[in-house]
């Protein structure tokens, strides 16, 4: 990045402070690690301009590269660690999305951080051997001592870990908030910044689907293997009629058996939705599927099996047979 | 196109089992062939039948060098005394050091696994070359953007001589469509398998595999460390609120609708 383009200082002042990544709608789970660790914070956005400004308006100062038109997030991942290592970060964080990832692994290397998935929370480490690993390299943060907290095998425990040297932490984002008012947009608090790109294109095709879909619903019925045949998927309808929900359904559903078009379904490879309800009846809970559904506000799940995975990540869950407790929820939807 | 396929890299999680008190019992801790893996592979093949290159595997550990070998890749390196990290950097600075160690090295695809997701964008970062992450499928095509005049355009690999392929193509899934990213080599490539299908190979081929060479390298012979971040242990998340309802499926329905209209979520 060109020169000036260190205006933007951490709170803590140069050398040290965390430092967010931002390319994608799911920097707030990253702000609030980044927060957690009460180190002032600064960010590092190639995106839109109103990227930028959703960020500054969450009070944090920006560092902004716009890609040129047709040129990805990523081709900026070598200038923008030049900038960021510039800065000696002692945290860098950032989340999951493809491209923020290719950013924050860029500053990771240059800045010498060790790079730890999952990240939850993380508090410098008091009394920490900071720097004797030679890993900070010349220009990381040396006495920088982290403790981070992340989770490990889908959420299923925490695992506390110390590093003697910076870190980047990626954080698991979710969609944008839509709760959330639109950011007002603050002056003086984005300071653009010029970087030569990479030399890549980037075209981006609309997915064929008719918009107003799964997308936008604020309510989602999704069924899975437990639906016995096709004609069953008529009593799921009219759950989602008495709902008001959009009909969803597991990969299987729609790739093995074709009972609903595969744009219906939800997870890694499929949909990824943030409903205000997302209601699944027969479906296991499979990693992959939940991927889908990281962002929604409350999951409730019908399934015969109580010891089924969705009952592990699921706010409320009703144990029983999908072709008696369907009717039944209909019912007392009417009631 | 020399196109590094990495396999076999980190533990199998599904194979883990969490304890009562939190800790993680990972069933002899071997490394093991991750869900991304196959569909890793088959982006390093057509990479490589697009330009008339060839695929190279490299794992680490204990990884199985016939997974790769009966799947039609011709040679693989294998870092024997590479250990389980759980600082991703670390993994990715072995990992770099090998592809340095292969040389003349142009696309590494790795498996773009979500509880490693930091490997392949270090990996990049430490090679100091790009990274396209969350791939699903790949091809070479004629020319390179920016190259004069048709930054952009640039043709299949369909009438384009093998030689003429000098980048690459790659597709994935974002939230308004596909995105289709063209970039030059050198490229680190994260696939992200869409599905768990893919056919296991016969008998013939285990048997082929047997015969293909597989170079062991060391971490002192590449030149990498291992040093990690000490884990203080594994505990459960604060305790899962699901509220479960039992019982007779009226009184459950109407339960459950109650606590969805009380929490204002209806
Ligand atoms: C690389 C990869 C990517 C994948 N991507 C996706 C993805 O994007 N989306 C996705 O959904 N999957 C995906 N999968 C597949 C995923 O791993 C699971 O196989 C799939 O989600 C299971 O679907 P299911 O829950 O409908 O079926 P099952 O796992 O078979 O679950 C059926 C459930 O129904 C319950 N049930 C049965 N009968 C009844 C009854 N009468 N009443 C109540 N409950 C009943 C059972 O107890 C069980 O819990 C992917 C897999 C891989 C390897």
């Amino acid at each position: 990045m060109s020169a000036g383009a260190g205006d933007v200082r951490p709170a803590g002042g140069p050398g040290g402070g965390a430092w967010l990544v931002v390319a994608d709608a799911g920097w707030p789970a990253a702000l609030r690690v980044a927060r957690g660790t009460s180190s002032g914070v600064s960010a590092a956005v190639v995106g839109p301009r109103a990227l930028a400004d959703a960020v500054a308006a969450a009070g944090v100062p920006v560092l902004w590269a716009e890609p040129a038109g047709g040129t990805p997030a990523e081709a900026y991942a070598a200038p923008l660690a030049e900038q960021l290592a510039a800065e000696r970060p002692a945290l860098l964080v950032g989340t999951t999305h493809p491209a923020s990832r290719a950013l924050l692994g860029a500053a990771a290397a240059l800045a010498g951080a060790r790079l730890l998935t999952g990240a939850v929370a993380a508090e410098p480490t008091t009394g920490g051997t900071g720097g004797t690993d030679g890993t900070g390299g010349s220009t990381g943060a040396g006495g920088s001592a982290w403790t981070v907290r992340r989770t490990l095998l889908d959420g299923a425990v925490v695992e506390t870990l110390d590093s003697p040297s910076p870190v980047a932490l990626l954080v698991q984002g979710a969609g944008a908030d839509d709760d959330a008012p639109p950011p007002a947009p603050v002056a003086g608090t984005v300071r653009p910044v010029a970087a030569a790109p990479a030399a890549m294109t980037l075209t981006t095709v609309p997915s064929a689907e008719p918009a107003g879909g799964l997308e936008d619903a604020r309510v989602v019925v999704a069924f899975g293997r437990g639906v016995r045949s096709r004609d069953d998927v008529a009593l799921i309808e009219r759950l989602a009629d008495a709902l008001g929900a959009q009909v969803a359904c597991s990969m299987p559903v729609a790739d093995d058996r074709g009972w609903l078009d595969r744009s219906r379904y939800v997870g890694r490879s499929g949909r990824h939705i943030a409903p205000r309800l997302y209601l699944t009846v027969g479906i296991s809970g499979a990693p992959q599927h939940l991927e889908g559904v990281r962002g929604a506000q409350v999951v409730a799940a019908v399934d015969q099996d109580p010891a089924a995975r969705i009952f592990r990540v699921a706010d409320y869950g009703v144990v029983g047979d999908l072709y008696e407790v369907v009717p039944a929820l209909i019912t007392a939807l009417q009631g | 196109m020399r196109v590094v396929i990495v396999y076999s890299w980190a533990r199998d999680t599904g194979a883990a089992s969490v304890r009562a008190d939190g800790s993680v019992d990972w069933r002899g801790g071997r490394t093991a062939p991750g869900e991304d893996d196959p569909a890793a592979l088959a982006v390093a093949r057509q990479l490589a039948e697009d330009t008339g290159g060839e695929v190279t595997g490299l794992t680490l550990g204990d990884g199985d060098a016939s997974w790769v070998l009966a799947r039609g890749v011709g040679s693989t390196w294998s870092v024997g005394d590479a250990p389980l990290l759980a600082d991703d950097a670390a993994t990715a600075g072995i990992l770099a050091a090998a592809v340095r160690a292969i040389g003349d090295v142009d696309v590494v695809v790795v498996g773009d696994a979500a509880e490693r997701a930091g490997v392949p964008a270090a990996l990049a970062g430490l090679l100091g070359w790009p990274a396209l992450l969350g791939v699903t499928a790949a091809s070479a095509v004629g020319e390179a953007p920016g190259a004069a005049g048709t930054a952009g355009t640039a043709g299949a690999t369909d009438g384009v001589g093998a030689a003429d392929a000098t980048a690459v193509r790659v597709t994935r899934p974002s939230p308004s469509g596909t995105e289709t990213i063209t970039a030059a080599p050198p490229l680190v490539l994260g696939v992200a398998a869409e599905s768990g299908t893919h056919r296991a190979p016969g008998m013939k081929e285990l048997l082929a595999a047997r015969r293909r060479p597989v170079t062991p390298l060391t971490l002192a012979r590449i030149g990498a460390g291992a040093d990690d971040v000490t884990s203080r242990g594994t505990e459960l998340p604060p305790a899962a609120p699901t509220r479960v309802f039992e019982g007779p499926p009226d009184q459950v329905a109407g339960q459950l609708v109650a606590a969805l209209r009380a929490g204002g979520v209806l």
